[in-house]
């Protein structure tokens, strides 16, 4: 079996060999088929996969879109609310400080207070309502600053002392060593806190003091703060105190009636306290007193930035020499507004310039020129942020006085930019005197505010602008009082003085011009409702006045009244032009 | 079953019994493809037990006998092609557990139709291996084979003993000792 045949393979060996060839060239060409297949759906499925996932992307894109669209409505309608409610009761306010300021009647003042208490818990329950509303829309936001605990503490006892019912109550603060000097937090909202419970215990007992504490221990790495309110009042009982955080809910008893609100002061507390990371609770013993407490984690600050001028620092170090005599520039567009903050500046002692819109503003401001400025946020024209930044485009740091943002808005809303332009506080309508003049004291106080460069030599622009000499000149214009009634012209006179006076007059007209000619535009196309919508507007401010020719004039528009008097509406409306004309011809050059 | 089950089935009878054998026996066994068998492909277990009955016929050794043999011989083509499967398996035990663990997951990830045996195994005692193999196709004297095998592979004396389980069907228990 060695020959060379035996290496041959055999026949039905060399058949088999094929047919298994054959056998798996087939099922190859099988698997490749199968491959192919497979390949084409993997392609047709990856096809699809991308559609869907296209698909689901654009949904979920538009989803975000519209809850992102809701959102923005809904805080813009926040902040629209916000701004049309405190607008009106700012003025509201403002006003019935100006008239306690004056009067000397006894009974009437007694009115006066009535009326303020009564504005003042309004514009609390406003407050309230927004910051809850705010809470529920998500769009209560909570900022980082410097905090200086002891400040906050000290200009809450003070503004304690000043309302009627802290008056001859004392709080007595006890601050640990321990508490940090600063630490950052969201000053707003602790001060907010701690006034609330501050209040709370001076409506809920009748005598004892109120003790504020603080203090601090470690935690978890950083440093656990403690502020603890007592008071020696009515307390409350233990079964009370689950819904004492609920929304809405107040606790009745006998000092309930005297300590009204809504019932969401300690709600809104708590969920502030949720938002920061913090807890807040009572201990309480009914009829002994009532220990309000909150504890949340703080980051000390060590290295306070050279800039740590925002609204944390309360402290209420008077400059030197008070604030008489410094002088003010008030950027403001509304009317009623600007006699308020004008009023308030005269009493403060300021030597105020007013500018209409932030344009002027700018124009107006100078190195040198001004101690502060007030610049309210919402202005035609250019707004009170815009011209903020130019300022600071425009000027050295060092050259720009302290300035405060005056806003009816919603706070959270303006605050970020606010703080990026350069404001120096905000202070939120409705301004009270007192809180006016307190923030203004503290913006001109070396302690906490840019020391302004105080009366160095006028720089040479000055001069160019005469408006900031028209604060002394006083312009003596008896042909105003004779068009006015002699009640308004008495009245307005004590309020406003002969200046500002002709200054409002001098609004009148302009603002009673442009509505003339919108008048007699709806006439000419036969909207009588605009017509006598204008000419209701007309009616109220020739009213105040005391230009009571105009007003029946305007009130005969504004009925359709005036062919009773024998004249179109038109021909009445040119009888008020010509006299808006007299009196623009007495009143002094704008 | 796999083609390649066949493919080496007739090697091992090439190399036992020759190719002339081989090739009158396949003649006479009838098979369905005539013997003709391609790695990658499949065909019925009832061929292989007709090729193990025709082997056995023509050389007097018992079927069994031949399939235990023929188990051994398969562990030898794992050992040469698949090294992998031994890598990182310290002891036999170790390999016996991985076969439905691991190595029969692999196969079914290759080949999603393959028709695979079970071995579940326990341990009762570290030297002492409890195996169920559960299959519908009668090739118990062909696992004992790869057992032995295995233990071969490994260095590791053993006994095997193979028992009909009391209640399942197709399922045999291969009690392992390792004697040393």
């Amino acid at each position: 079996m060695t020959d060379a045949s035996d290496d041959r393979v055999s026949r039905s060996r060399h058949e088999r060999e094929l047919q298994a060839r054959a056998e798996a060239e087939a099922l190859l060409e099988e698997k490749s088929r199968e491959l192919y297949l497979a390949n084409q759906k993997l392609a047709q499925h990856t096809a699809t996969l991308e559609q869907v996932v296209l698909e689901r992307t654009a949904e979920m894109r538009l989803a975000l879109e519209r809850a992102e669209a809701a959102s923005t409505a809904r805080s813009r309608f926040l902040a629209t609310m916000s701004h049309e409610i405190r607008t009106p009761l700012g003025g509201l306010l403002g006003m019935i400080d100006l008239l306690s300021m004056d009067e000397q009647d006894p009974q009437k003042l007694e009115l006066l207070n009535y009326a303020k208490s009564a504005g003042v818990g309004l514009s609390r329950i406003v407050n309230d309502v927004l910051d809850f509303s705010k809470m529920e829309a998500g769009v209560f936001l909570f900022e980082e600053e410097n905090v200086d605990l002891r400040a906050l503490i000290e200009s809450i006892r003070i503004f304690v002392a000043s309302q009627e019912h802290g008056a001859d109550r004392k709080v007595i603060t006890r601050i640990a060593d321990n508490v940090p000097k600063l630490f950052l937090g969201d000053a707003t909202r602790i001060r907010q806190i701690i006034s609330n419970l501050v209040n709370n215990a001076l409506r809920y007992s009748n005598d004892g003091p109120v003790i504020v504490r603080a203090s601090a221990r470690d935690h978890a790495g950083s440093l656990l703060l403690r502020v603890e309110v007592e008071d020696f009042g009515v307390g409350i009982a233990e079964s009370e105190i689950g819904n004492l955080f609920k929304d809405f809910t107040q606790i009745a008893n006998p000092l309930t009636a005297a300590a009204q609100g809504t019932g969401l002061g300690l709600a809104i507390c708590k969920r502030i306290m949720n938002g920061v990371g913090g807890t807040i609770s009572v201990d309480s013993t009914l009829g002994e007193g009532s220990t309000f407490w909150f504890e949340l984690p703080v980051e000390v600050v060590t290295h306070p930035d050279a800039q740590g001028l925002d609204g944390s620092t309360t402290a209420r170090a008077l400059p030197p020499g008070g604030i008489t005599g410094r002088r003010v520039l008030i950027a403001e567009d509304n009317l009623i507004n600007q006699k308020l903050l004008l009023t308030y500046a005269d009493r403060m002692g300021l030597k105020a310039d007013l500018a209409e819109n932030g344009r002027i503003a700018l124009e107006k401001f100078a190195p040198g020129k001004y101690d502060v400025l007030l610049m309210d946020v919402a202005m035609p024209e250019m707004d009170g942020l815009e011209a903020t930044r130019r300022i600071r485009d425009k000027w050295a740091a060092g050259q720009i006085p302290p300035i405060l943002a005056l806003t009816a808005h919603v706070m959270d809303a303006i605050e970020d930019e606010a703080r990026q332009v350069g404001i120096h506080q905000i202070v939120s309508k409705p301004i009270p005197f007192e809180e006016l003049k307190q923030a203004i004291e503290t913006a001109l106080s070396p302690e906490t505010g840019q020391v302004p460069p105080h009366r160095e030599a006028p720089s040479a622009k000055t001069a160019e602008h005469p408006a900031a000499a028209t604060a002394q000149r006083i312009p003596d214009r008896p042909t105003l009082a004779t068009l006015m009634s002699e009640e308004a012209h008495g009245k307005l006179f004590g309020i406003f003085g002969a200046e500002g006076l002709a200054d409002l007059a001098s609004k009148f007209v302009s603002d009673s011009n442009e509505r003339i000619e919108l008048l007699l535009a709806a006439d000419a196309a036969g909207d009588t409702y605009e017509v006598s919508q204008q000419a209701h507007s007309l009616k109220g401010a020739s009213i105040t006045l005391g230009f009571d020719e105009m007003a029946d004039w305007a009130r005969q528009i504004e009925h359709q009244e005036t062919q009773r008097h024998n004249a179109s509406v038109a021909e009445t409306a040119r009888r008020f032009q010509a006299r808006l004309r007299e009196l623009q011809a007495v009143l002094p050059p704008a | 079953m796999k083609g390649v089950i066949f493919v080496e089935l007739i090697k091992m009878a090439e190399a036992t019994f020759g190719e002339k054998t081989v090739d009158s026996v396949l003649e006479t066994a009838d098979l369905a493809n005539g013997g003709a068998y391609t790695r990658v492909g499949n065909y019925p277990c009832a061929e292989l037990v007709k090729i193990v009955m025709a082997f056995s016929a023509h050389s007097g050794i018992s079927a069994d006998a031949l399939q235990t043999k023929f188990g051994h011989w398969m562990m030898q083509v794992f050992v040469t092609h698949y090294p992998e499967f031994f890598v990182d398996k310290p002891d036999a035990f170790a390999l016996l557990e991985s076969v439905d663990q691991e190595i029969h997951v692999e196969v079914r990830k290759l080949y999603p139709d393959a028709e695979l045996p079970r071995f579940d195994t326990r341990r009762p005692a570290s030297n002492h291996l409890e195996m169920l193999y559960s299959s519908p196709r009668p090739l118990d004297p062909f696992c004992h084979g790869m057992i032995e095998a295995c233990l071969e592979h490994f260095g590791a004396p053993g006994q095997i003993t193979r028992t009909a389980h009391p209640r399942l069907e197709n399922t045999t228990t291969f009690d392992i000792t390792l004697t040393r």
